[in-house]
């Protein structure tokens, strides 16, 4: 089951090692917009008047994103910070307040913030939008799936208009609203499972 | 098997001399092998405030026995960090809170843990990967 995690509120999650050590705490989210998933995290110390730490969390380093912390096997997958921001390409603000805009060209709405998989993938599975008034009539933000295809851009968002089907109107409905987004746009077959990630190994 | 919470305040007492080395404050958990690795004494001289596990005769519901004054402060390893596990957070390998730990049952003969018990349920011994600081970590859901 997919949990969606809203990635503001990752900002100053505790990073806890598996032996049980608060390292860190997440300063900011590094997102590839084009990979459609997190490069990684850049890191605080943790406490008041601590500041920004030398090192970073890329993705590889972390064991899974929870709704209570950033779990990390050990400080050993701390790395330098020019390796999770040079690989970086769209600034987390420049995507926030961004039109989103269907295939069809239908403005649904624009960005609030941007929704993540829980767990080790750290991929964007979708959108928190501030609807349109004329999209719904009372509604003011949802929670929309993103295509498999993601254009981004500073100025606009691309997503396809079957995802207007899936939206949720609160972040625990969300996962079942993107698995079943994810299974209508998977390729149509009966014998083989939809995704990569639960084909057997 | 036996509490964490009611094996702390007990005597800690010899069984060649009948002396009290003192009570104990608390036990170190090893997360490796999910086993109490030493007991640690309260009201005792500092180089003898540790008592490996190996060296427990037997844990009852009146005391602690060891063999000998000597047993304190002697083992043969040194011991991992102490951390306080009753009332620390719990934390799965996911990042999902679990709670605190609001007791721990043990076995009295190998020293393994048998049980963490949380406000939001019991988790197996088994399943503990690691003491810190911060939390106690666990595997699983």
């Amino acid at each position: 089951m997919i949990t969606p995690l809203l990635a503001s509120e990752l900002t100053k999650r505790v990073v806890v090692t598996l032996d049980g050590e608060a390292v860190a705490q997440v300063k900011d989210t590094v997102f590839d917009f084009g990979a459609g998933r997190i490069t990684g995290f850049t890191l605080s110390g943790r406490g008041l008047l601590a500041g920004p730490l030398k090192v970073s969390l890329p993705l590889s380093g972390v064991h899974a994103i929870g709704p209570s912390a950033v779990m990390i096997p050990g400080t050993a997958v701390l790395t330098e910070r020019k390796a999770v921001l040079s690989a970086h390409q769209a600034e987390h603000g420049q995507v926030l307040g961004a039109p989103v805009l269907t295939d069809q060209g239908t403005e649904t709405g624009t960005v609030l913030d941007i929704v993540i998989e829980a767990g080790a993938s750290g991929r964007v599975i979708g959108f928190e939008i501030a609807l349109k008034e004329t999209t719904d009539q009372g509604k003011r933000r949802a929670f929309i799936p993103r295509g498999e295809a993601l254009a981004v851009s500073g100025r606009a968002m691309v997503i396809p208009a079957q995802a207007h089907h899936f939206i949720a109107d609160d972040l625990p409905s969300f996962g079942a609203q993107v698995e079943a987004f994810r299974r209508y746009t998977a390729p149509p077959t009966h014998l083989t499972p939809t995704t990569d990630e639960e084909a057997p190994s | 098997m036996r509490l964490l919470s009611q094996t702390r305040g007990l005597p800690v007492i010899t069984t060649e001399e009948a002396e009290q080395l003192g009570r104990v404050e608390d036990l170190t958990i090893d997360p490796r092998t999910r086993s109490v690795v030493c007991v640690r004494l309260s009201g005792a001289p500092k180089h003898a405030a540790t008592i490996a596990w190996e060296l427990i005769e037997g844990v009852g519901q009146d005391a602690v026995v060891v063999r000998s004054v000597a047993s304190a402060g002697v083992g043969p390893h040194e011991f991992p960090a102490h951390h306080e596990i009753l009332g620390k957070r719990v934390l799965t390998e996911h990042g999902t809170a679990h709670g605190t730990v609001k007791d721990i049952a043990f076995d009295t003969a190998t020293g393994r843990v048998h049980t963490l018990y949380t406000a939001l349920g019991d988790i197996s011994g088994d399943h503990l990967l690691g003491v810190g600081e911060y939390a106690v970590v666990v595997r699983g859901a």
